[in-house]
């Protein structure tokens, strides 16, 4: 067309049809341009879902043990920022990505057919630009990574200085913690400023390139065109490919990066997936009811090359209640975990009902155990939900009776809206007494078989605890316990008390035969006996 | 004060900056856009007249190029500077944003941490802050480059041919109402999906810390159910996005091929008419403005949206800081040189929210020098007694006092420094083990360190540490037993050398017999020759006390030494024989 209005060969009739021309295609390639974003799009959101939902499906089939070890904060950030990466890098990987390679080597040949001489005088200045973008990305990149190490250390400070803030106050620390997040901060605008000292460099360098690809061409086709060697049409268009060009080659730098990213989180990602499961589980033919005796046969457990139980061998007549005690670490809790299938033995077995608990599913394993917990998870939702929390469609008679026998029916009564109150942020916050005793109500509301009790009562006070024994020994009668506890006071009605120590079962009887030996457990009788003889001594 | 205008007020201190800032801008405006000038006269004096001889045009060709380059890289330097520029006076703002909040937070009273999660101050600190930054940084004076762009961009169109100008800008409110219109169903469907990517979390969190429970109580379907029934409304605010996120574009695409058709149509038709308004280089210098001009308006309205997010972070930032501290340093603070230790409750009436009363008509006094241990029931209010001489909250009746001196008359750091504290719950800071202990108070030298953990029976467990006193602890103190974390913070507590007082809340939590006698060895040893008052769960503690006072329901019922209160029975005996857990 400029060739046309240079040779004044353009008349109206041809004028309005390349204008026709230009409103037709415009029109195509605006609805196309459309889809070509709807779609890519779309799908990585489908994409995105499909993977969430997996990765979550999946950590509900993990152990314990790897939740202990896995930080909840990193996997949140797993499964939204790091899957909003890949997402990204899927859909603007997709969608830019094919974008700038057609742009670029549409632009290309075509080009290359109309002067191979400038398209390489073009190459000559991009290909080193390109270059030397790269490198300075790469810089950039390591500023970035130096600070967003720097960022997460403040905000490690900050939550540190505010979780620990009674601790702060009472010492007087404000002054000190200030002036330490002064230093924090100021660190935080030289490193921002080392970062965007690269990244800001790289838009006017790219744009100054193209400038001076822009004059060259003007130049040296000039020259030509003066010479007569060349129309100025051909030279207007390839100024325009040229601007073409510019924004492709940036947009492909960044979609690189957002691949690089997109890989990095889909490693992350794909770690969680293919986590197997350490308990494994199978679809084992329903059981009929198993008989809720429990044996440990020749069990060692090891965990990190530590040997934590050691030739353990119980029997655990069904009905029957097991006092287990013990120092702080000696392994009480992961007994209790092994009967609920937490974890497995490294060697040895335990069996239900004289069958080997992996043969059965975990599924109907678990549904004949309440467990409570020392630190128990609560979640928010209402406390009726908490409570009926392990039995389907629970009834208000069930979450009452329960509640009642844990000693929180008179707590709950005192709370806004008594069984509809809701836990957490949005509501009340337990103590940890009532924490424990709301453990100890949506286990027993199971009316399980097998009831676990593992430590439940240390952050409720004496009175309280006296009460709850008093209710808790009937149901606990009616059923197979494990009752893990510190107190001579509550262990003594156990059938039978075992004492753990490095993992070794050093001690077992009844409370009277374990009085007369000498041992830890007769020691802490002992010491709270003596306590109290000093006391009436007086 | 409204929102936008107190942040601005923040920029203040660095107007002057500001103003070169804005002065680079202008200058880079001017340079860069003056580059398709250049171009026009290359294509209107080199190329299209055919008067001047050949050799005088490429001269001048090459005369011109000189000049565009060198017009270029002037550009392309000043807005790297103005850039630098301003993202320097946006993190300076930031920090001084962020400092106030923290030091904010760190005022604020007892009774605010109690209802506020340190979850919700922390998205304050960082990615409130963040938004924020980034708004300052990109948005506000990336808008203010654009407009000056935008502007730029008019003025030398305007100036090479304001015919041609006109049309195009006649479309101008069409399109850019268009995109204001896409732009508000982006903003809403960006903020459903906030929403619903928090509501999300929210329930993941809480699964991930609860996924043993879960599991223990066979759960697991319903929690995917939970979950994919959030997940899926995500995903539907995710479509919504897209919908019209992928009519922005071709929005934006649409306008600018309207914008060359217009230049081609009007100026074809006006070359071909002859007039000599419009040449050839005019029409290839307007096709390089219309492709520079859609850029910074499709940033600037993009901008206008993230104006809404960042405001929403700003309020929530502004909220912080307008909180009212409510225990406040009184304006002349008393000073005492030294403080004999005596305290005293007069008629003192506490509650934590309304009238709850958790402390009821409480009066009694300590001597210098006496421990007295306080007993009841959980929930009795033994622990706000602490809490009101450190002045972690205030009464609402009646006064607490040191030495006869009100507690609110002291300077709130220098009442604290005179105090002594040992909290039931250990608190680590991550550092080295004699920092926990010394808390890098300046003058606490080494040796006193060792000789509070030596005196307090942590000496020979830190000693056993990898590294000893320089061993890093993390937040929370991770390889330390519950026993050693406590005995650390008797160590800690010893090692400030409060004045006279010292103010403990045992912790009830058991630990191993050894170490149990080693805890009481320690805060045996921590109340010698201080006046204290302790919170008491020992047995030991109890009956080594000075004077004993008995609370029930936040009253004070009884008081006497532990013989006197056995010898008349009632409640404190009931009370002592169940800390006994006599079953009997």
């Amino acid at each position: 067309m400029i060739d046309a209005l240079e040779a004044d060969a353009l008349t109206k009739e041809l004028l309005l049809k390349y204008l026709g021309q230009f409103i037709l295609i415009g029109m195509v390639s605006i609805i196309f341009s459309r889809l070509i974003r709807q779609i890519p799009l779309k799908l990585c959101h489908k994409i995105e879902y499909e993977l969430r939902a997996d990765v979550f499906a999946h950590l509900t089939k993990l152990d314990q043990e790897y939740f202990r070890r896995e930080r909840t904060g990193d996997l949140m950030t797993k499964l939204s920022s790091d899957i909003n990466i890949i997402r990204d890098a899927i859909g603007q990987g997709l969608l830019q990505g094919i974008r700038t390679l057609i742009t670029l080597i549409s632009a290309l040949v075509v080009m290359l057919l109309i002067d191979p001489q400038m398209t390489g005088l073009l190459f000559a200045v991009f290909i080193p630009t390109t270059l030397v973008f790269f490198l300075i990305l790469r810089v950039m990149r390591r500023y970035q990574q130096d600070l967003q190490e720097h960022i997460s250390e403040v905000s490690n400070f900050c939550q540190e200085s505010f979780s620990g803030i009674r601790c702060l106050k009472g010492f007087a620390l404000e002054k000190r913690r200030n002036s330490q997040f002064e230093n924090l901060n100021s660190g935080l605008i030289r490193k921002t400023m080392r970062m965007q000292g690269t990244r800001q460099f790289l838009f006017p360098f790219m744009a100054f390139c193209f400038n001076l690809a822009t004059i060259l061409i003007m130049i040296i086709g000039g020259k030509r065109i003066i010479e007569n060697n060349l129309s100025l049409g051909v030279l207007t268009q390839f100024s325009q490919y040229l601007f073409y060009m510019q924004w492709p080659i940036l947009a492909l730098s960044w979609v690189m990066s957002l691949m690089q990213r997109g890989k990095v989180s889909w490693i992350r990602v794909k770690a969680i997936l293919e986590t197997e499961p350490k308990i494994a589980d199978f679809d084992f033919p329903e059981p009929e009811k198993l008989e809720a005796s429990i044996q440990f046969k020749n069990l060692d457990l090891e965990i990190g090359g530590q040997l934590l139980l050691r030739n353990i061998d119980l029997e655990i007549p069904a009905g029957t209640t097991l006092g287990i005690t013990g120092p702080t670490g000696s392994g009480k809790t992961l007994i209790t975990s092994l009967v609920a299938r937490l974890i497995d033995p490294t060697s040895g077995t335990v069996k239900i009902g004289g069958k080997d608990i992996r043969t059965v599913s975990l599924s109907s394993l678990r549904g004949m155990i309440g467990y409570a917990a020392q630190e128990p998870v609560l979640f928010s939702r209402t406390l009726e939900h908490n409570i009926g929390f392990g039995v389907e469609n629970a009834d208000q008679d069930l979450i009452g009776w329960a509640a009642e026998i844990a000693h929180l029916h008179g707590d709950i009564e005192g709370f806004p809206e008594q069984y509809k109150t809701m836990l957490g942020e949005r509501g009340v916050t337990l103590s940890g007494g009532q924490r424990q005793r709301t453990s100890i109500s949506r286990a027993i509301a199971r009316r399980p078989d097998i009831l676990i009790l593992d430590d439940v009562l240390s952050s409720v006070d004496t009175q309280t605890e006296a009460a709850i024994m008093k209710k808790l020994q009937p149901v606990m009668n009616e059923r197979t316990t494990l009752f893990v506890s510190h107190r001579v006071s509550t262990l003594r009605y156990s059938d039978e008390i075992i004492v753990i120590e490095n993992g070794k079962i050093t001690q077992r009887g009844t409370h009277n035969e374990l009085i007369s030996k000498p041992g830890y457990y007769a020691e802490l009788n002992t010491m709270q006996q003596l306590q109290e003889k000093l006391e009436k001594g007086r | 004060m409204n929102t936008a205008k107190r942040l601005l007020s923040y920029s203040l201190p660095y107007w002057r900056w500001l103003l070169l800032a804005l002065i680079l801008i202008l200058i880079t405006t001017l340079a860069v856009n003056a580059l398709p000038l250049i171009l026009q006269r290359i294509t209107d004096a080199c190329f299209v007249s055919t008067e001047t001889p050949a050799e005088k045009r490429i001269t001048l060709l090459f005369e011109l190029g000189a000049v565009f380059l060198f017009l270029a890289a002037f550009g392309h330097i000043i807005r790297y500077a103005q850039a630098l520029l301003t993202v320097w006076i946006g993190q300076k703002i930031i920090y001084d944003l962020r400092l106030a909040v923290f030091q904010k937070v760190l005022r604020m009273h007892q009774g605010y941490f109690d209802r506020t999660a340190v979850g919700t101050l922390m998205s304050r600190v960082t990615s409130d802050i963040e938004r924020l930054q980034h708004f300052v940084t990109e948005g506000v004076v990336g808008s203010i480059a654009d407009l000056f762009m935008i502007f730029g961009i008019m003025g030398y169109m305007l100036f090479m041919s304001p015919i041609l100008s006109l049309t195009i800008f006649a479309t101008l409110p069409l399109l850019f109402g268009v995109m204001y219109f896409v732009n508000v169903k982006l903003r809403d469907a960006n903020r459903d999906i906030r929403d619903r990517q928090a509501r999300l979390n929210a329930l993941v969190q809480e699964d991930l810390t609860g996924m043993t429970t879960i599991q223990l109580f066979n759960r697991e379907a319903a929690a995917i159910s939970d979950f994919n029934e959030r997940n899926t409304h995500l995903r539907s605010a995710y479509f919504d996005e897209v919908r019209w996120f992928s009519l922005y574009f071709p929005c934006i695409e649409s306008g600018q091929a309207l914008a060359i058709l217009l230049t081609l149509a009007v100026g074809g038709f006006s070359i071909l008419s002859g007039s000599e308004a419009i040449t050839l280089g005019t029409f290839i210098a307007f096709l390089a403005y219309v492709r520079n001009f859609f850029h910074p308006l499709g940033s600037l309205s993009d901008k206008a949206g993230s104006f809404q997010i960042a405001m929403a972070s700003v309020e929530r930032v502004f909220n912080l800081l307008d909180e009212e501290e409510q225990i406040k340093n009184p304006d002349s603070p008393v000073e005492p040189n030294r403080i004999a230790g005596s305290i005293a409750f007069n008629d003192v009436w506490f509650a934590y929210t309304g009238e709850n009363w958790v402390i009821k008509n409480l009066s009694f006094s300590v001597e210098p020098g006496q421990v007295i241990a306080v007993v009841g029931a959980t929930g009795a209010g033994k622990s706000t007694i602490i809490n009101l001489i450190g002045r972690f909250y205030d009464t609402q009746k009646g006064a607490v006092t040191i030495d006869g001196i009100n507690v609110r008359d002291f300077n709130k750091h220098d009442l604290r420094s005179r105090l002594g504290y040992v909290f039931q719950d250990p608190f680590i800071f991550t550092g080295t083990v004699a920092d926990n202990i010394g808390l890098q108070a300046p003058g606490i030298e080494r040796s006193e360190i060792i000789r509070a953990a030596k005196t307090v029976n942590a000496h020979p467990f830190i000693e056993a540490m990898p590294q000893g006193y320089d061993t890093e602890l993390n937040e929370r103190g991770e390889g330390l037993s519950l026993g050693q974390k406590q005995l650390l913070v008797m160590a800690r507590a010893l090692a400030q050398n409060p004045e006279l007082l010292f103010v403990l809340d045992e912790a009830t939590a058991s630990v191993d017999t050894a170490t149990e006698m080693l805890i009481q060895d320690a805060l045996a040893k921590l109340m010698a020759n201080r006046t204290s008052i302790v919170i008491a769960h020992r047995l030991s503690t109890i009956r080594h006390a000075d004077r004993i006072l008995v609370m029930r329901h936040g009253e004070l019922i009884d008081h006497g030494t532990h013989d006197e209160l056995m010898a008349r029975g009632g409640y404190y005996k009931q009370l002592y024989e169940l800390l006994l857990h006599s079953p009997e």
